[in-house]
């Protein structure tokens, strides 16, 4: 696959993705936290256009949910009750980007028909409506994260390889220590100092601190690489030798040298530090309820009995590879670009 | 020899650095957590003061942390308030059952990837490397979560192998064989679910040292000699890339450490992961200290002998 | 060139430069003694040629003339003063004066800015004038070159080789230097090129006054263009003569080898025809 498609293609998965997750509440039916516990685990709702007694309906439509009298705990499909699918619905209020209030959704079936894309969980809550929800929780942790570890990168591995000298020494002996930690061990023993019970968005905030504090070895050593090499081309040396302060040489020469690889460390970097903020809370140790998160869409997994009857719990899951598969993409297609800057 | 007693310094020094770490980490959390274990019925009262002088709480730090330091070298690491026991016999337990795990996953992965590693670099460009190459990129967007709730979910829907622990009941009865088997058949899954999350980077990584070495000038000229593809490929450009290879093997131990918690929370495996959540949720800090201390331990060791290994394997190291 | 012995615009004494390399975790040290005690002395408006083979320090000497390096040892005056006693802010005025051309033209233009951009930034640098009179100035550079003014937008890469050494010189002339060091600026170029960048170089020095110090390996091109040549050889310089007297009458055993090594254009013919 060319280069250039490539680049594009995983820039428009993740814009997609990103849009689809920013704007959760018009695409998501339902509030975040609504709950309807008369259909717990419930299986993913089919949409029809042609109802049993073979009537083709221009407006799709979703069956209503009855207890099904053969596989206990299990619902069937009513086939009585026909809830059509509307767009553009009237439905629970949230806030676009958080300040301007509005209630239309995407899409919603009329009541007291739900619509479930992805099932819904032990409360009977929708899942896809978590998955966009706790998708901004996850890659804001993910992003955050990332910006924080490579800016901290950048600073260490500017200042350690322009200046040299014992400044190097001692950074770099800091990056070794990092990078002999296992990360996930590190990320748990920070995540122990801290107090349990703290508010929800102040452990948000704590997580994405640490995950970021704990990775910024490698795009040091990564960026130190970059400068050690741009220092030495003789047009900063000719740029030192009109008389270019330290600062000038690094923000006009050096610095610019370096977004290659800033970029590329953050493509790689954002879907490892998602991954990292959902297995925390997975196990229990990241934000927890009610703030959604895709970590705490897996939880439920841990229990055999949800693992073994309900599939569609699994989903949330699988809907992390394309987001992965975006980020790897933009990391593969930079990283080939790079290679053919001319240096 | 001097390359490697400075490989062994350092390797000391890491370990002082991250003793120290994990001390002050230790430190930072203690003030609430005395107070809370004042809290906890099933600890007395006198084994919080006590434990409090042992580890000289109203001392100047770097006092506490040489009496720390001291101790933990003796093997004493503290008191587990959960278990109710000291920590050094519950880690060397949960210690063995990881690295049982790790080493066999360990071996599971590099096995499969050298081949296919020296394979997809010998056919270069071609159909057969393109493949390997797309589905190592397809193995690495799934999340390592999800292979391993995958691998459990073919447990329990399958029966085939067991959804959890190391051993069944009625353990000690068995045979020595059996016992084998049995422990066998509990770390099926969870190496198999390692060594298929380690094993894509590896092969990337296999495959591009394999490539370098053949693209280099003197397995150039040897082709030119007319050596035979074979023989150029094992007895020529494997050993040149065996220095990027070793060090990739101590940094693979990092990864596989750990992916190795998560595993072992998710399918039971007594080892120590489960043993550091648990640490956390329950507030037990030396327990986590010393997981945190241990597994570096295991970290540095296996760097340490990836650097041996590399000191005997190749030659220029010991020139120089 | 210069008729008549002027005081000389540049006096080294006793020049050295050592680097020492320290093994990481060990006391092991080894010294490079990559100049020892070298004096060397420019005349105003002239040209001097720097020749020695590869290793010999040339390259060090002119990087601790353009301040680009200091010396472990010695001095060097400038117009009568004294640049190593100078530091920091002092020495911006004294780094407008004297200018070096590298031999790789294109690693010395940042392969990002334009033409223009790049003419302008020891411009900027010094913070000298208004946005437009530094493009103005940039242009005028350009033309006295021989670049086109409308490639002012073009970067480095739409250059060929002999056009980029000629964008490096404009931009060293952006300052208006005294001293113009050339550390083997034509070694990279093909004849043609070389041909081209040294008649403009003559124009640029009657032009503006220009003294040259011309550090090179080809002892031919020197003949040809250098007033005084300095022999170096492991670091020290072991001749200095006008090229004439050199050429005619070498006294050292090195400067012999080096001339006798440098073909003459009758030997050349005469292989030719064979």
């Amino acid at each position: 696959m060319k280069n250039r498609h490539k680049l594009w293609g995983a820039l428009i998965l993740l814009a997609g993705l990103h849009g689809l997750v920013l704007f959760a509440g018009f695409f998501a039916p339902y509030g975040s936290a609504a709950q309807e516990r008369e259909l717990p685990f419930a299986p993913p709702t089919r949409i029809h256009f042609v109802d049993a007694r073979g009537k083709f309906h221009a407006r799709p439509f979703v069956y209503g949910l009855k207890d099904d009298p053969q596989a206990i705990g299990s619902f069937a499909v009513d086939a009585t009750r026909i809830y059509p699918v509307h767009f553009f619905v009237q439905g629970s209020s949230y806030k676009i980007a958080g300040v301007f209030p509005s209630h239309v959704h995407l899409f919603g079936a009329t009541a007291p028909g739900r619509i479930f894309l992805l099932g819904s969980d032990e409360y009977g809550r929708d899942q896809f409506t978590r998955f966009l929800y706790g998708g901004q929780v996850s890659l804001a942790a993910g992003l955050i994260a990332a910006a924080l570890s490579v800016l901290l990168g950048v600073i260490v591995g500017a200042l350690a390889g322009f200046y040299g000298g014992w400044i190097d020494e001692v950074l770099m002996r800091g990056g070794e220590l990092f990078l002999a930690l296992p990360w996930l061990y590190l990320l748990f023993a920070v995540r122990a100092a801290l107090p349990l019970h703290v508010a929800q968005w102040q452990v948000f905030l704590l997580l994405i601190a640490v995950i970021g504090l704990v990775g910024w070895a490698r795009p040091a050593r990564l960026i130190r690489g970059v400068v050690l090499s741009a220092k030495e081309r003789n047009f900063v040396v000719a740029a030192r030798a009109f008389g270019a302060s330290d600062a000038y040489l690094l923000r006009r020469h050096v610095l610019p040298q370096t977004y290659g690889v800033i970029l590329t460390q953050m493509a790689l970097l954002v879907p490892q530090y998602v991954l990292a903020e959902v297995t925390l809370t997975f196990l229990g140790l990241g934000v927890g309820e009610p703030m959604p998160s895709w970590g705490s869409l897996l939880a439920s997994l841990q229990q055999y009995y949800v693992l073994s009857s309900y599939w569609w719990m699994f989903l949330p899951a699988a809907l992390l590879i394309p987001v992965f598969l975006a980020y790897y993409m933009a990391a593969d297609a930079l990283q080939e670009r790079l290679k053919t800057v001319p240096l | 020899m001097r390359y490697l007693t400075r490989r062994v310094l350092n390797a000391m020094l890491l370990l002082a650095a991250i003793s120290a770490f994990s001390f002050a980490l230790l430190q930072s959390a203690p003030g609430n957590f005395f107070d809370a274990m004042r809290l906890n019925p099933r600890v007395s009262a006198q084994t919080v003061d006590g434990l409090r002088s042992k580890y000289g709480m109203n001392q100047p730090f770097p006092v506490r942390y040489g009496h720390w330091a001291f101790s933990v070298l003796k093997g004493d690491m503290g008191f587990s308030f959960s278990y109710n026991s000291p920590v050094g016999p519950l880690l060397w337990a949960r210690a063995r059952n990881t690295l049982l795990l790790t080493s066999i996953a360990t071996l599971l992965a590099w096995l499969l990837a050298i081949p296919l590693g020296i394979w997809s670099a010998a056919n270069k460009g071609r159909w057969g490397d393109r493949a390997c190459g797309f589905s190592t990129s397809a193995l690495l967007t799934i999340p390592d979560l999800l292979v391993f709730l995958i691998l459990l979910l073919l447990a329990v829907r399958t029966g085939w192998f067991p959804t959890g622990g190391m051993i069944s009941t009625g353990f000690d009865n068995f045979s020595f064989w059996s016992k084998c088997k049995d422990v066998a058949v509990h770390f099926a899954l969870p190496a198999v679910g390692l060594a298929v999350v380690t094993w894509p980077v590896l092969v990337r990584h296999i495959r591009s040292a394999m490539v370098e070495a053949l693209e280099s000038p003197f397995i150039r000229a040897a082709r030119g000699h007319g050596i035979p593809r074979t023989r150029l490929l094992f007895r020529y450009a494997l050993p040149a890339a065996s220095n990027p290879l070793i060090s990739l093997l101590g940094f693979s131990v990092a990864t596989m450490l750990s992916a190795s918690v998560i595993v072992e929370v998710i399918m039971s495996w007594p080892g120590l992961g489960p043993l550091m959540v648990q640490a956390i949720l329950s507030r037990d800090v030396y327990v986590v200290v010393a997981v945190v201390m241990l597994s570096s331990v295991f970290l540095v060791a296996g760097n340490l002998l990836a650097d041996v290994l590399l000191f005997v394997s190749d030659p220029r190291i010991r020139v120089e | 060139m210069s008729g008549f012995r002027k005081e000389p615009l540049v006096c080294i004494r006793g020049l050295s430069k050592q680097y020492v390399q320290r093994r990481p975790l060990t006391s092991a040290k080894f010294t490079i003694r990559a100049v020892e005690n070298v004096d060397l002395t420019i005349q105003r408006g002239g040209t001097l040629a720097l020749v020695g083979e590869s290793g010999a320090g040339k390259s060090t000497v002119v990087r601790c003339l353009s301040l680009i390096e200091r010396p472990t040892a010695g001095e060097i005056w400038f117009d009568g003063v004294d640049v190593l006693k100078l530091r920091g802010k002092k020495l911006l005025p004294l780094r407008r004066q004297i200018q070096i051309i590298f031999q790789d033209p294109t690693s010395a233009l940042n392969p990002g800015m334009t033409a223009g951009e790049i003419i302008a930034e020891p411009l900027v640098i010094q913070g000298e004038g208004t946005k437009s009179e530094r493009r103005h100035r940039a242009l005028e550079l350009m033309e006295q070159t021989g670049l086109p003014a409308k490639w002012e937008s073009k970067l480095p890469l739409e250059f060929s080789g002999g056009q980029r050494q000629r964008l490096a010189i404009a931009r060293a002339l952006a300052l208006q230097p005294r001293l113009l060091i050339l550390d083997e600026a034509l070694s990279g170029l093909d004849l043609a090129n070389q041909e081209m960048i040294l008649r403009l170089l003559a124009d640029l020095q009657a032009m503006h006054s220009l003294t040259y110090v011309h550090v090179s390996h080809d002892l031919r091109m020197v003949s040809d263009l250098a007033d005084e040549v300095a022999v170096m050889y492991e670091g020290r310089v072991v001749e200095q003569k006008r090229t004439a007297e050199l050429f005619a009458h070498p006294e050292h055993p090195y400067t012999q080898d080096l001339l006798d090594a440098m073909p003459s254009l009758e030997s050349i013919c005469e292989e030719r025809s064979a």
